[in-house]
């Protein structure tokens, strides 16, 4: 019996092999913008090889793939559009007005050509392996669809990416997380953004209480995973030789919030400090639960926590929690008359849709982003990629978009992280907003020191 | 000996919720013979529902009582209209586990879609009980009306199902359908009524998970206490609901201790729950308090 | 039979000449789609000789895939391994781990069982996290191209991966149709129609179940080291994932047609197509897929196998000359296992 049904399910399955294989031919993987094929430059680096951290000539021939004949660079993203992290894709409107509000006014000017700028981009939910997919899909295995890979999010999504987009010579420019390993030196095609690393926000932390509180007890609430690990063990490195301590550590899963038994142990725990390095949902009800323990502690919260739909949810809970940030807040209003607040304002009102929530500091970053992209495109000599990621190591006093006054983003071959300049920031739960707390702290070039270096070089 | 009562009255708090969700679940066990995996994700609904009205301006106890009356239809229609085509002894029982997960991605997608503006990391609810401490007690207003909700729920159900004819046909139907049908009972309609029930629950168990702390609550919200009601529902034995809400506390409790005092299970203390339903029910095949069926042979 | 049956000789060539000819004929992303439907079947079969054929069910296979593919990645990665090598290494392991499962399985039955695989699967990723470090600290192992890269020099990285995945998908089909047809495979059906009775007649029940829970791990794990050769990637980042692919692997053994063999190849090739189609829908993805998966559970509720059985049943009755013979209870085998449930 089981003959006679094998056979005929085999059967079937030709039918559906052929099936399959019929539409597998007729799926057009190309996407919509340029294709390798016209381009201004000739093969060469137009940049020169100033900063030489990449050699098109150790490329295949792709340094202005992605580039269309009319001129319309095409970058390609993929983010969480849906599901528990989609909050982020509030990023993509913030970019995508300032694109556009370039595109209108002619475009972007490089080598006396002028290209203006598309984003294609998918969603991936914030899973690593359908962000290789969309990648795939959106770049093209060869690599010849877009010209460079733009704020995708998560430091599994872009680890995923940078060994293929690295032997392709696409770059992956303002990959979106904190993650030390973007100053990794194996893989120079793939770039962080201006999120301060992890470990430098851990060090602003540790300087504030060397000052405040020189013996202070520190609780950490951290996640289970590589984000709380970085916390940690930056922390850890920060503090050494100093006489603040950690007394308690606890962890809970990412995509939870439920963290009420954490929180009692670290309320316990006899602590003076708490570092609260969680994110999304768990930080304002961390927030809220060590109120509720009757808990009086310095607090610090995680850059990722800043946002002013968290800080609303924590309410009271978060007065005078202290962060970082390099963007101007757009609640704040000693910015209100600011010129780069007010452009920002009105790129919104003019290019972006309605629901945009300027006030949102998601949007302001994804802005700020495209802000630096395209300054820095405008110093090539050609639309090149190796020109890009070479510009992008030898950038010096840049500014741009809605970066703080006195953060300057300055890179080098040595120093591969954008912008590790942070202001200390401290919230006002009366009025909503963060006030700042003290000067710009300047950690140019420290990062490959403040980090273990496993957490770089892996 | 304070942070041991502290971290325990955290455990029965968080208890209490999956508790109420293994209610569903045996209920629906009791009733029909079937797990259904998407009680989480129809629960999450009924939460955002409750959150719904809030919004528009009821107060979070009459908008928790409209959600309950709506989620309890609702379950009754998804039982009649999605589950029958699908259950009964004729029908390979795995087409119904594959159903509920086709709900439980659907649900959980839809919820997200209808009331999640773009950009909101996550809505927030008011508060049904007062945050604070019981005076005297030092344990949470909060765990202290959690646990009083789950009691009054259990009393409730406990009067429906042995002091009312409703209850006992119910109770005939799950316990012999064809006999159920000869003394005139329909065995649809309890079909229903034991879905409607457990979506009814649902709808408790998710408004308490959610109006506590901050009120916040996004699409997660349930995914993490699904799987501890599950692991509570086998603790206890899955036709038992006084089972069903020993498994929750004990799983609480369970899970809040081990946070506490367990250092080397950092990040993996789900670990706890499953040891100790594994043990269990390797000593009691059935869980705590479930019946052993004998099988003829 | 002294006709030999020719149609279905030439129909097995035909099938096999034109799986091998296929990758030659698409665009190396869909040579890897394939490969990731194979990966999926094998574990399915894997799957379906422990529910369908044996009544124990699971949906903790996700973490024997999980165990292939770390075992794979950790050799690889950390040890220089040629992958190639690593699959039986990553069976041995899944099975092991198989067994250590399959004891308290004797003991806990049916739903209990389930929610104890359940465990399984969710606690994974968590102890993965804890114990593995990819770069940056996230539990994502990569291979390099070159490792994972074709060794055959006239042969294209996608296409040699495939063949490698059909050749070993055909080679664990073949041992699980000659499993089912031999003394042992029925020591394993009886187990689950007839637990006591199969013990009255000599089944040693304890180990037929026990090294059933063991080969479909196994197979769950080969499936597992197979996704890296594929997919070049072994992560763990996403905790849900291990228990999402406990689920593919049973949706797949039920829409194709449960304790059949040719059902979890089926299921897996209707489960990506539905992925694929709806997965472009972005926010509406999950909930069409879940709305795709109980239409096709309505429509075919013993799954691809048991609706072409349907249907066959149904053409030979309406060409039979009237009037037709009542149905006898042999016309139509009966796909559907009996039912696992919680005794």
């Amino acid at each position: 019996m089981h003959r006679t049904r094998t056979v005929r399910s085999l059967l079937l399955l030709l039918v559906l092999a052929l099936v399959a294989a019929g539409c597998g031919r007729s799926e057009d993987t190309g996407g919509g913008g340029g294709n390798g094929g016209g381009n201004g430059g000739n093969g060469g680096n137009g940049n020169g090889d100033a900063s030489g951290v990449v050699d098109p000539g150790d490329c295949p021939d792709n340094d202005t793939a992605g580039i269309s004949d009319d001129n319309v660079i095409t970058l390609a993203s993929s983010f969480p559009q849906s599901g528990l992290t989609a909050a982020f894709a509030q990023i993509s409107k913030g970019y995508k007005a300032y694109f556009d509000k370039v595109n209108d006014a002619g475009g972007v000017e490089i080598g006396g050509e002028s290209y203006t700028i598309e984003v294609v981009d998918k969603d991936d939910e914030y899973d690593a392996a359908k962000t290789v997919q969309n990648i795939n899909e959106l770049v093209g295995t060869d690599g010849a669809n877009a010209f460079a890979v733009f704020n995708v999010v998560g430091t599994a999504n872009n680890v995923a990416l940078r060994e293929d987009l690295g032997s392709n010579c696409v770059p992956n420019v303002f990959a979106g997380t904190g993650s030390p390993v973007w100053g990794n030196p194996d893989y120079p095609w793939t770039i962080g953004s201006t999120l301060a690393p992890y470990t430098v926000e851990s060090k602003a932390f540790a300087d504030y209480l060397a000052t405040e509180n020189p013996t202070a007890k520190v609780a950490m609430l951290v996640q289970s995973d590589d984000f709380g690990k970085a916390y940690e063990e930056g922390f850890k490195n920060a503090i050494e030789g100093t006489d603040i301590t950690i007394v308690e550590v606890q962890n809970y899963a990412p995509g939870t919030s439920e963290v009420a038994s954490q929180m009692t142990a670290l309320a316990a725990s006899g602590a003076d400090t708490f570092f609260n390095g969680s994110t999304l949902l768990a930080c304002p009800t961390a927030l809220e639960a060590a109120k509720s323990e009757g808990w009086e502690a310095t607090t610090f919260v995680s850059g990722t926590c800043i946002s002013k739909t968290l800080m609303g949810i924590a309410g009271q809970n978060a007065d005078g929690v202290l962060a970082t940030t390099n963007i101007k807040d757009p609640l704040n209003p000693a910015f209100a008359d600011d010129p780069a607040m007010t452009e920002y304002r009105q790129t919104l009102t003019d290019f972006a849709a309605d629901d945009v929530d300027p006030e949102n500091g998601i949007v302001a970053y994804g802005y700020t982003q495209a802000a630096l992209l395209v300054e820095i495109l405008k110093t090539l000599d050609a639309p090149t990629r190796s020109g890009l990621v070479n510009a992008m190591y030898e950038l010096e006093g840049l500014t741009a978009g809605l970066l703080l006054d006195g953060v300057t983003v300055n890179t080098s071959a040595d120093d591969r992280f954008l912008a590790e300049d942070v202001q200390l920031i401290q919230y006002d739960a009366d009025n909503a907003y963060f006030t700042n707390v003290g000067d710009v702290l300047d950690f140019e070039g420290t990062t490959t020191e403040l980090t273990p270096p496993e957490l770089i070089e892996s | 000996m304070g942070l041991f009562i502290d971290q325990f009255f955290n455990g029965i708090g968080t208890g209490v919720v999956y508790a109420s969700v293994a209610l569903a679940l045996v209920i629906i066990y009791r009733t029909t013979g079937l797990l259904n995996f998407a009680q989480g994700e129809m629960a999450l609904f009924s939460t955002f529902v409750t959150w719904w009205f809030t919004d528009q301006g009821l107060g979070i106890v009459p908008a928790l009582l409209v959600s309950i009356v709506l989620s309890f239809i609702a379950g009754g229609l998804i039982e009649r209209i999605i589950i029958r085509p699908v259950e009964g002894p004729t029908k390979n029982p795995l087409s119904v586990v594959i159903i509920t997960l086709g709900m439980f991605l659907a649900i959980n997608a839809l919820a997200a879609l209808i009331f999640i503006k773009p950009g909101q990391e996550a809505l927030q609810m008011p508060l049904l009980f007062p945050s604070g401490d019981v005076p005297g007690i030092g344990i949470q207003k909060a765990i202290v009306g959690r646990a009083a909700v789950l009691a009054i729920e259990c009393l409730l159900l406990w009067i429906l199902l042995q002091k009312t004819k409703i209850g006992l046909s119910l109770r005939a139907v799950a316990s012999n359908p064809e006999s159920a049908k000869l003394v005139g009972i329909n065995p649809g309609a309890m079909l229903m009524l034991g879905w409607a029930l457990a979506a009814a629950l649902g709808a408790v168990a998710g408004t308490l998970a959610a109006s506590r702390g901050t009120g916040a609550f996004d699409t997660s919200l349930m995914q993490q206490v699904l799987v501890f009601s599950f692991a509570a529902a086998a603790l206890g034995g899955f036709d038992s609901p006084l089972g069903a809400v020993v498994g929750g506390l004990i799983v609480g409790v369970a899970d809040s201790l081990t946070i506490q005092y367990v250092g080397f299970l950092d990040g993996i203390e789900l670990a706890v729950p499953f040891a100790l339903i594994l043990i269990v029910l390797l000593v009691r095949p059935n869980g705590l308090f479930g019946r052993n069926i004998v099988e003829r042979v | 039979m002294t006709k030999l049956p020719w149609f279905r000789i030439v129909a097995g060539i035909v099938l096999a000449a034109v799986a091998l000819a296929l990758p030659y004929f698409n665009d190396p992303d869909i040579n890897t789609v394939f490969a990731q439907v194979m990966y999926l079947a094998i574990a399915a079969m894997g799957l379906n000789l422990l529910t369908g054929f044996n009544g124990q069910i699971s949906i903790g296979h996700g973490a024997f895939f999980g165990i292939g593919a770390f075992t794979s990645a950790i050799l690889v990665v950390d040890h220089g391994w040629p992958i190639e090598a690593t699959i039986p290494v990553a069976a041995l392991i899944s099975a092991g781990v198989g067994v250590v499962v399959g004891f308290p399985a004797l003991r806990v039955k049916g739903l209990y069982l389930a929610l104890i695989t359940l465990g399984l699967a969710v606690l994974f990723p968590r102890v993965v996290e804890k114990f593995v470090e990819g770069p940056g600290g996230v539990p994502l192992l990569q291979p390099t191209r070159l490792q994972v890269s074709s060794t055959i020099s006239s042969m294209a990285d996608d296409i040699y991966r495939y063949y490698v995945v059909l050749l070993v998908m055909a080679l664990l089909y073949f041992l699980a149709w000659n499993l089912l047809r031999s003394r042992a495979g029925r020591a394993m059906i009886a187990v689950r129609d007839q637990e006591v009775a199969a013990s009255t007649v000599g089944v040693n029940v304890a180990g037929v179940k026990i090294s059933t829970f063991a080969l479909s791990a196994a197979y769950a794990g080969v499936a597992g080291s197979l996704s890296v050769l594929v997919d070049r990637a072994a992560n763990a980042a996403n905790p849900l994932l291990y228990f999402q692919r406990s689920i593919e692997f049973l949706i797949a053994v039920v829409i194709g047609g449960t304790a059949t063999i040719a059902g979890p190849l089926l299921g897996s090739m209707l489960l990506v197509a539905i992925r694929r189609r709806t997965s472009d829908t972005e926010a509406m993805a999950p909930a069409l897929l879940g709305g795709a998966l109980i239409v096709v559970v309505y429509v075919l509720p013993d799954g691809i196998v048991g609706g072409y059985l349907r249907l066959k049943a149904y053409v030979l009755k309406r060409r039979a000359a009237p009037p037709a013979p009542p149905p006898s209870a042999n016309d139509v085998p009966n796909p559907t296992p009996s039912t696992p449930s919680p005794t």
